[in-house]
């Protein structure tokens, strides 16, 4: 270690770059410690608030320490690709498709997305119907050539949206997945006749069958190419500015990072990268914390996002449906429901309470705010109850109007003919009971019974609603982060560079489909293999996952079952069908054993492990517990039946051992933890809350 | 009651248990999607799932297919009738299909319905049902030539599958694998609903889930009554022709809907009589039907339980195609659905135009079977294809959708062309199909499909091959559906006909009825409909006046 290497401080940093927030997280190589800056968004051109958030935050640790700082990884999770695809601000794109099925991206598949409302419309078709271009070619099911490609109409449809200015294109052809000879020939005649355009090829993007799914996957990320690249190209320029050269990686929909090269062409990839570096956070917390069993809960001020990980592997979907947009990528398995702290409480025609999914979002945000909104949020009835300080919050930096908030409930109240304290604990159990809907989702339905695993409590309005909904679900422990508020930040610290390769192949699993699978296999290896080294993952950290999707012959949904590394022979073909039928019984119940099974879609997942945030131990605390109790309040609890006298904590002064019984209440900056009456939280070595009971 | 005053409970309680009730049936229907092994149920999600209470009454139904409504209401109403409720045991599961003992409204919605029991009280039933693409290539003369008729009869007692029962009804199917691993979905299902309502009912005690149950049918009564109340009083009738092409000719049907206060009646008079042909609707079919339109005009996000139909009466004369007696066939009941839907919506026009929709595309259902050459077994390949929607009263009816109570999936061409021995030839929008308006009604779609390798038969038709969909307030009509077959195919016989190896049948359902004058319409809309060959140069000229 030279002289230099001991005076400069090597941090890690990573940012989540939010509509309302960008938090900048840093992680401190040398002590193992965690630092937190937050900063407002420059939506406009968000590169500013990062670049900004980050030489604040870097100087803020530099004169903490007295040392000087250096910045050796950058991880990043934006909203660029999500909020281009809500407002629709993506590229004006064009498609060359089969002929004979231009409509295949406005038919979707028929279904109307609401039943019964019949003045519905349909989600903007990303690319107008003069702009989607026929050419003669045909593939049949089983990858032989039905019609020849016809270059000459390839050449004529690039020339026409040439000169109608388009400089994106997306190319799906039918089965393309099978053989994307057609495909990969067109590739090559857009660049000699569109140089410079951006080219979305389906069987690149998405080799699945299903050719609505993929040809819509193809043409969000299409549309969202150029947006992409031009946030990327300005913001690399800013980081050089202030002096950082590490290379960005941005996190991906799947839980993993990749290169600003890979995004740049891939973007539809980071549709959900926010939630999910917030999952990856969850992940490393929880295992830290000695929990590789975990139900994430998220819960901001208009949204909740909720997941699950199971023995330590966050559950992956393999396509989604994203803003009404199908999307046939591997995704982690968040689902989101559209209420959160901000959301208004209303009665609606019937007489019965509702929460959501309207929202008083950040402005003007809930009654007590004080700035105009008079319905009743989430957050006015915790304020009511007590459970959030009546007078401030954010450390004093807000006021709140506790007697507005109350007028409001007291208005819904008159209307349930109940009182107000009832109203309002009324208002959180419609939440808890919206939100324990949501977990089902992601649970039960998949198979996995909530009570086997721990729940991690985050986000704004995550901990302090927590415990109830633990105990709705019957989940006997609840961990809340030390710093609730930027899990994805954190996660971004955290994260593995991860890229998902598939390929459709229709094979019998069996002697017969054997060969197959091993030639696609390592077709897909082959792939994987250039992407680490495009990526310059070095041999010794490079990972290979691979797993096959498979159903009974003639099912229509398949299920991901894990395949070990070896040759496919008799004996892992067993194996492979154990598994099958293991998974299938979990999921649905029950296994058809004199039904082939029949593989349908091979995957690697390619992992390039990166040296992780090691997140230091912290001894145990010294002084006792009550030192950190820096008030008493009232709060209404329904199990009391009324108002109780709680002792409020402050979590800065909580250390490893500390133990409290509840009722009680945790205060942070941003944050603020209930502890319910029987339930006992303890401070673990890396200042997590553990909630017992 | 006295029982009932005891649990009345708060509206938070009603809410909190309401909102599980849903969970249990959406959890159901995404566990019979997923399990399904036919094509139809799993791709086209051609299934729907309900919980009961004790006395039979909907209380949760998970939204999929509005018509399927109609055999969920009659399923409970037949077993209650025919079986002795106090022989009924723990894991007993009921099926059937019959449209007149069965509860059905067509014999392939076939329909499992198993007691839920609770501290040894039978406290709520769960039910699902799925369209099983089977009983192919059958007259349709009367309901005896339309496949098995199955009453509701216990397939399990006390969780034991009665295999004598099992092996008579898959010998009377066309596809019995499928329908045996379709069965098997739809168990889990049931299952499953099974226990989650227990589970409630271990947290919240029976009673009170009971309890929350019923209130919540309250609760959906008042809002639908709310709703009712909004549409002005008064006396409202629209009288339309109506075709199918397994009937000749045209029938005169009218509709006569009056709202009163918080009340609606909707009659069909002289509805006209049964015909030996299956379009014929039984009266839960009427009903489903019926609802479907009045939750659309009242209020879309109504519940879907028994407490919405309280304020809703429906009647059609006994022994008419709308209210059918044995042994009529009724297999294609939604083809006069979907026109009475259309209708209900025209006679609303003038009080809540922005409501209603000008008339949707009828159905257009495809069906091919055959020896697989691939494989050697029978297949059955089946579709129902969308078309245009009507315009509204302020935007254009959707292109290429499924309309009004037919919400089906499409089968992507890859998944139909990997398991059937046809292939699709072309799949588009069909220019000017969509009535002209200042609203556009929505175009209609095409779908070519080629045998390969095999001669197949096939049943292709629907309604609306003489009448257009209509348009509202100076809209025009869509175009009209039709059937094409390839160069040389022999002619079909209705719906019935034969494909060589080559040969191809394309499936043109009808394009949206418009909404107001075509010559009112943005003309910005005219040129963007001409840019992208939605209208022909002629249309934008002669029927929008578009100045070139």
């Amino acid at each position: 270690m030279t002289a230099q290497d001991e005076t400069t401080l090597k941090l890690r940093v990573g940012v989540d770059s939010g509509g309302t927030f960008t938090d900048v997280c840093m992680f401190d190589e040398t002590h193992g410690e965690i630092h937190v800056w937050k900063v407002s968004s420059t939506p406009q051109d968000p590169s500013l608030g990062i670049a900004g958030g980050i030489e604040q935050g870097v100087a803020e640790v530099a004169k903490a320490t007295g040392q000087k700082v250096d910045v050796v990884y950058f991880g990043h999770g934006t909203t660029v690709a999500t909020n281009a695809l809500i407002v629709g601000r993506g590229a004006e794109t064009g498609l060359i498709t089969t002929k004979g099925f231009r409509d295949v991206l406005e038919l979707r598949r028929q279904k109307r997305d609401s039943l019964y409302d019949i003045q519905t419309q349909k989600p903007r078709i990303l690319v107008t119907r003069d702009k989607r271009l026929e050419v003669s070619e045909r593939v049949r099911f089983d990858g032989s050539i039905h019609t020849a490609l016809d270059e000459e109409e390839v050449r004529a449809a690039a020339r026409k949206l040439k000169a109608d200015g388009i400089t994106t294109v997306a190319v799906c052809f039918l089965f393309s997945f099978v053989e994307p000879a057609h495909e990969k020939r067109v590739k090559e005649i857009l660049a000699e006749e569109m140089p410079g355009a951006f080219v979305s090829i389906s069987h690149e993007v998405a080799p699945e069958f299903r050719e609505y799914e993929r040809l819509s996957t193809t043409v969000v990320n299409a549309y969202l190419g150029p947006i992409m690249k031009s946030y990327l190209s300005k913001l690399q320029p800013r980081l050089a500015e202030i002096g950082i050269d590490a290379h960005p990686h941005l996190t991906q929909s799947n839980g993993g990072v990749i290169s600003s090269e890979v995004a740049q062409n891939f973007p539809a990839r980071t549709v959900l990268s926010g939630p999910a570096a917030g999952v990856i956070g969850a992940l490393s917390v929880g295992g830290l914390a000695g929990f590789d069993n975990v139900i994430t809960f998220d819960m901001g001020g208009t949204s909740t996002d909720v997941s699950l990980i199971d023995r330590g592997r966050p559950q992956m979907s393999n396509d989604a449906v994203v803003h009404g947009y199908p999307l046939k990528l591997p995704m982690l398995d968040i689902h989101t429901v559209g209420a959160g702290g901000g959301s208004i409480a209303h009665i609606d025609a019937g007489g019965l309470l509702k929460v959501g999914p309207r929202s008083a979002a950040a402005d003007p945000g809930p009654v007590c705010y004080g700035r105009g909104n008079e319905e009743p949020t989430v957050t006015d009835a915790n304020v009511v109850l007590q459970v959030l300080n009546p007078t401030h919050l954010l450390n004093g930096r807000m006021k709140i109007d506790q007697a507005r908030a109350k007028a409001a409930i007291g208005r819904l109240a008159d209307q349930l003919g109940l009182g107000v304290m009832e109203t309002a604990q009324g208002i959180i159990s419609v939440v808890i009971a919206n939100m324990a809907k949501a977990i089902r989702v992601i649970s039960v339905e998949r198979g996995y019974d909530p009570r086997d695993y721990v729940m991690l409590g985050f986000g704004g309005a995550g901990p302090i609603h927590a415990a109830r909904l633990a105990r709705e679900l019957e989940i006997p422990r609840l961990v809340i982060p030390k710093y609730p508020g930027i899990m994805c930040a954190l996660g971004l610290l955290l994260t593995d560079l991860r890229t998902n390769l598939s390929l459709t192949r229709l094979l019998p699993l069996s002697a017969d489909g054997a060969p197959g699978m091993e030639s696609g296999f390592a077709g897909l290896e082959e792939r994987a293999q250039d992407w680490f080294a495009q990526e310059a993952i070095p041999e010794e950290r490079r990972s290979l996952i691979r797993s096959i999707d498979m159903r009974y012959g003639g099912q229509g949904y398949e299920l991901t079952v894990p395949c070990p590394a070896g040759p496919i022979d008799g004996a892992a073909l067993v194996k492979l069908r154990e598994e099958f039928e293991r998974i299938h019984k979990q999921v649905y119940g029950y296994v058809a054993a004199e039904e082939p099974v029949q593989v349908t879609t091979l995957r690697i997942e390619a992992v390039g492990l990166v040296p992780k945030a090691d997140l230091k131990a912290h001894p145990p605390a010294t002084g006792p517990v009550d030192a950190a109790v820096t008030a008493h309040r009232e709060v209404w609890l329904p199990e009391t039946g009324g108002f109780t006298n709680c002792p409020i904590y402050d979590r800065a002064l909580l250390g490893p051992g500390h133990e409290i019984t509840g009722p009680a209440i945790i205060d942070q900056m941003d944050s603020t933890t209930l502890v319910l009456p029987g339930q006992v939280a303890t401070v673990d070595a890396h200042l997590n809350l553990i909630i017992e009971g | 009651m006295l029982d009932k005053a005891k649990t009345q409970l708060d509206p938070i309680t009603v809410e909190v248990i309401g909102s599980a009730l849903t969970t249990i049936v959406e959890e159901m229907g995404k566990a019979i999607i997923r399990a399904a092994y036919s094509t139809n149920i799993k791709e086209r999600q051609d299934c729907s799932t309900a919980l009961f209470d004790a006395e039979g009454r909907t209380i949760a139904q998970a939204e999929h297919i509005p018509v399927h409504l109609g055999s969920l209401l009659g399923i409970a109403e037949h077993v209650f009738k025919n079986h002795d409720l106090s022989t009924v045991r723990p894991g007993d599961v009921f099926v059937g299909n019959d449209a007149y003992t069965g509860g059905g409204t067509h014999l392939n919605d076939i329909v499992f319905l198993e007691p839920i029991f609770h501290g040894g009280k039978l406290v709520a039933w769960v039910t699902n049902l799925a369209h099983h693409s089977d009983f192919v290539d059958r007259g349709h003369a009367h309901i005896f030539q339309e496949g098995l008729r199955i009453p509701p009869v216990r397939l399990y007692r006390e969780g034991v599958l009665q295999e004598d029962l099992m092996q008579l009804i898959l010998l009377n199917c066309q596809v019995p694998r499928e329908r045996i691993n379709d069965f098997r979905a739809q168990m889990a299902a049931n299952r499953l609903g099974v226990q989650r309502y227990q589970a409630l009912c271990d947290k919240y005690g029976a009673e009170t889930v009971r309890a929350a149950g019923a209130q919540v049918l309250d609760y959906t009564e008042r809002r639908t009554r709310a709703g009712i109340a909004q549409i002005p009083d008064g006396t409202y009738s629209f009288r339309h022709d109506f075709d199918s092409n397994l009937v000749d000719g045209v029938m005169d049907l009218k509709v006569v809907i009056e709202v009163k206060g918080d009340e609606i009646f909707v009659d069909f008079p002289d509805a006209p009589e049964q015909v030996r042909a299956p379009i014929n609707m039984v009266y839960t079919a009427l009903l489903a039907t019926v609802y479907f339109a009045v939750k659309a005009v009242v209020d879309p996000d109504l519940p879907a339980n028994a407490g919405f139909h309280r304020p809703i009466h429906v009647s059609a004369p006994l022994g008419s195609v709308l209210n059918s007696t044995p042994p009529a066939a009724v297999y294609s009941r939604t083809d006069i659905g979907q026109r009475l839907v259309d209708m209900i919506f025209a006679a609303l026009a003038d009080v809540v135009p922005e409501r209603i929709a000008a008339a949707s595309t009828g159905g257009t259902l495809l069906t091919t079977s055959g020896i697989h050459p691939r494989t050697g077994r029978f297949y059955v390949y089946n579709e129902m294809h969308g078309g245009g929607m009507g315009a509204r009263a302020d935007k254009d009816g959707l292109d290429g959708v499924q309309v009004n109570t037919t919400n089906t999936a499409n089968l992507p061409i890859e998944a139909l062309e990997i398991e059937h021995p046809v292939m699709v030839k072309c799949y588009e929008l069909v220019q000017d199909s969509g009535g002209a308006g200042q609203y556009r009604g929505g175009m209609t779609l095409r779908r070519r499909v080629e045998m390969l390798d095999h001669t197949a038969r096939i049943s292709a038709g629907g309604t609306n091959s003489i009448v257009p969909p209509f348009g509202l307030k100076g809209g025009q009509d869509g175009l009209t559906a039709r059937v094409e077959l390839s160069p040389g195919a022999k002619p079909l016989d209705r719906r019935a006909g034969i494909l060589q190896p080559g040969e191809w049948v394309g499936m043109v359902a009808a394009g949206g009825g418009g909404f107001g004058d075509p010559k009112k319409r943005d003309r910005a809309l005219v040129e963007r409909d001409l840019r992208e060959e939605r209208i022909s140069r002629q249309a934008a000229v002669e029927i929008y006046g578009l100045k070139l």
